[in-house]
C-alpha cells in the first residue's frame, strides 16, 4: 500500500536550486563530449595506422569503456586513483569517467560509419595524389562524422544521465546531486525524485530535438 | 415491541459482520507475524555485518527486541540512509530503527518515536591535513555521509564559513576511504563510528581529533505518520528499554562508556 501525500508547493521552492544544477549537467555532459569526441577520433585514428601498439591501446581502451558499467569507471577515477595518491575532484572525476565511457562507444561509432563507406574511395582518392592522411581527411572522415552524427547524439543523451552517478563520487553541485541533498534534508523523496526526472527528460529531449535540427541543416545535399 | 427488537437486533448483527474493525499498522504486524524493520547495516556499531554476512549491532538488538515485545519474528531490511524512507513509504519495512535523527522537517513526513539513542559528534582528520580541531575545517575540502545529520550540519558549517568544499559520499565506508586517501582533509561523524572506523585499522592515517561544536544528535524510530498506535507503542517501548537496563546493556555490549542520557531537561518529550 503507499501512504504518502505530496507537498508539491514545498519541492517547487526548491526548483531554482535544481535547475542550476540542470546546469552543471549539462555543461558537465557537453564538456564530456567535446572531449570524448577528439579522443575517439584519436583512437579511430590509432586503430587505422596499422601500428600494433597504437592499435592494442585503442582496442584496449574501447574494450573496457563499453564492456564495465559507467558507475565503474566514474568510481575508479575518483577512488580508484585516489588509492595511487591522485587525487581528483568529485567534477573532474565525473567528467573524466563519462569522457572515457564517450569516447569508447564513439570510437565504435565512428568505425560503423567507416564500414559504411566504400575502400575504393580512399583508393581513388589516393590516386589523385593524395597521403592516406588526406585521404582521410578530406575523403572518408566527412562521411563518417555525418553517419556517425545522429548515433553520437545517442550517446550525448547517455551522458547526461550518467551524471547522474556523481553522486556516488560524493558530487553535489549537478542536478542527482541537488536532488539528493534535498531529500535528505526534508526526506520530500518522491516529489524532488519526480522533478528530477521531468527535469533530466526535457533536457534529453532538447538535446535530441537540437540535434535532428541541426543534422537536416547541416547535412543537406 | 418485539419487532422493533428484533430489527435492532439485525441492524447490531448486520454491521457487525459487514464492516469490521479498521486494523492498524500494529494489529497488521502482529496478526502478519513478522516485523521488518529498515537498519542502516554501513554503521558500525549500530548496524553492519559479522564475517558471515549475518546483520549485528545495536540497532539490529533493537529490532529483534522490539519484535520479542511484539510476539513476532524481527526481519532486518537493509537500507543505506537515502533509502530509508523511499522503503517506509513503498511498504517495504514496517519501522526504521535506523540511528534517524529527530529533524522537524523529517517529522513533516514521518512519524517519529522518543528519542533511543544519542550520539555526540567528533571530528576525524587525516594526519597529513594539518586539521587538529574542529575550528581548523575552515577551508579545507570536509565530506561526510549524504543524508545524515551531521552531513546537513556541516555542509551549512561550510556556507557560513564561505570557505572550504564540502563532498557528501553514499556510504560511511567511502567517507572513511576518502579520508585516508586524502581526497578529503577532514569528516565529522558521530563519535561512536569514528572511534568504531579508527581503531578498526581498515583506514590508515586518521585520527580523531575532537568534538564538533553540533548539538547532542538524538535519534528516533520511525514509522507512517499517522500511524498513532503503533507509535505509542513504540513509545512505550522505548521508555521500557531505558527502564528495565536493557538500553544500558545494549550500550555497553556495542559502544560503551558513558551512557547517553535520552531526556532533554526543562521539557517534556
Amino acid at each position: 500500500m503507499f501512504s504518502y501525500n505530496f507537498h508539491w508547493n514545498q519541492a517547487f521552492k526548491a526548483l531554482p536550486q535544481m535547475l542550476d544544477g540542470a546546469l552543471v549537467t549539462l555543461q558537465i555532459a557537453l564538456l564530456s563530449m567535446a572531449i570524448g569526441l577528439v579522443v575517439a577520433l584519436a583512437l579511430t585514428l590509432f586503430r587505422l595506422s596499422g601500428n600494433r601498439i597504437l592499435n592494442g591501446f585503442a582496442t584496449v581502451w574501447v574494450e573496457i569503456a563499453r564492456n564495465t558499467p559507467a558507475l565503474f569507471q566514474i568510481y575508479m577515477a575518483h577512488f580508484g586513483l585516489g588509492s595511487f595518491g591522485i587525487h581528483l575532484s568529485p567534477y573532474t572525476a565525473l567528467l573524466v569517467g563519462i569522457a572515457f565511457n564517450n569516447a569508447g562507444y564513439l570510437a565504435e561509432n565512428f568505425r560503423g560509419a567507416l564500414k559504411a563507406i566504400p575502400e575504393t574511395q580512399t583508393r581513388a582518392g589516393r590516386s589523385l595524389g593524395m597521403t592516406p592522411l588526406q585521404a582521410f581527411r578530406y575523403i572518408v572522415m566527412p562521411q563518417m562524422l555525418r553517419i556517425a552524427f545522429l548515433p553520437a547524439t545517442n550517446q550525448m543523451v547517455w551522458a547526461i544521465l550518467m551524471t547522474s552517478l556523481g553522486v556516488t563520487v560524493g558530487m553535489n553541485t549537478d542536478l542527482a546531486g541537488v536532488t539528493q541533498a534535498l531529500n535528505a534534508v526534508s526526506f520530500r523523496t518522491f516529489e524532488f525524485f519526480a522533478l528530477a526526472a521531468v527535469i533530466y527528460y526535457v533536457i534529453a529531449k532538447a538535446v535530441t530535438l537540437a540535434a535532428r535540427l541541426a543534422a537536416t541543416r547541416m547535412f543537406r545535399y | 415491541m418485539k419487532k422493533t427488537s428484533v430489527l435492532a437486533f439485525g441492524l447490531v448483527a448486520a454491521t457487525a459482520l459487514t464492516s469490521p474493525a479498521k486494523a492498524d499498522k500494529l494489529d497488521d504486524i502482529i496478526s502478519s507475524g513478522t516485523l521488518r524493520c529498515a537498519v542502516v547495516l554501513d554503521f558500525p556499531p549500530m548496524g553492519s555485518r559479522d564475517e558471515a554476512n549475518n546483520p549485528i549491532g545495536f540497532d539490529v538488538d533493537y529490532c529483534n527486541d522490539l519484535a520479542k515485545a511484539l510476539g513476532v519474528t524481527a526481519e532486518i531490511v537493509e537500507t543505506p540512509f537515502p533509502e530509508r524512507i523511499p522503503a517506509l513509504m513503498s511498504g517495504r519495512v514496517d519501522v526504521g530503527v535506523a540511528s534517524t535523527s529527530d529533524t522537524l522537517e523529517r517529522a513533516k513526513t514521518v512519524g517519529m518515536t522518543i528519542p533511543y539513542f544519542a550520539f555526540q559528534m567528533a571530528v576525524t582528520a587525516n594526519d597529513k591535513s594539518g586539521v587538529k580541531s574542529f575550528e581548523d575545517m575552515k577551508g579545507k575540502v570536509v565530506g561526510a555521509t549524504a543524508g545524515t545529520f551531521e552531513a546537513i550540519a556541516l555542509e551549512k558549517s561550510v556556507k557560513e564559513w564561505g570557505a572550504g568544499e564540502f563532498r557528501p559520499y553514499q556510504t560511511q565506508a567511502d567517507v572513511f576511504l576518502a579520508l585516508s586517501q586524502g581526497q578529503i582533509d577532514a569528516t565529522v561523524s558521530t563519535s561512536t563510528v569514528a572511534q568504531s572506523n579508527v581503531k578498526g585499522g581498515k583506514f590508515a592515517g586518521i585520527s580523531v581529533v575532537g568534538n564538533a561544536p553540533y548539538d547532542i544528535d538524538y535519534v528516533a524510530l520511525f514509522t507512517n505518520r499517522e500511524e498513532y498506535g503503533l507509535i505509542n507503542y513504540l513509545n512505550l517501548f522505548i521508555n521500557q528499554q531505558v527502564r528495565t537496563g536493557r538500553y544500558n546493556e545494549l550500550y555497553e555490549k556495542w559502544v560503551g562508556g558513558e551512557v547517553p542520557s535520552l531526556s532533554v531537561n526543562g521539557v517534556y518529550r
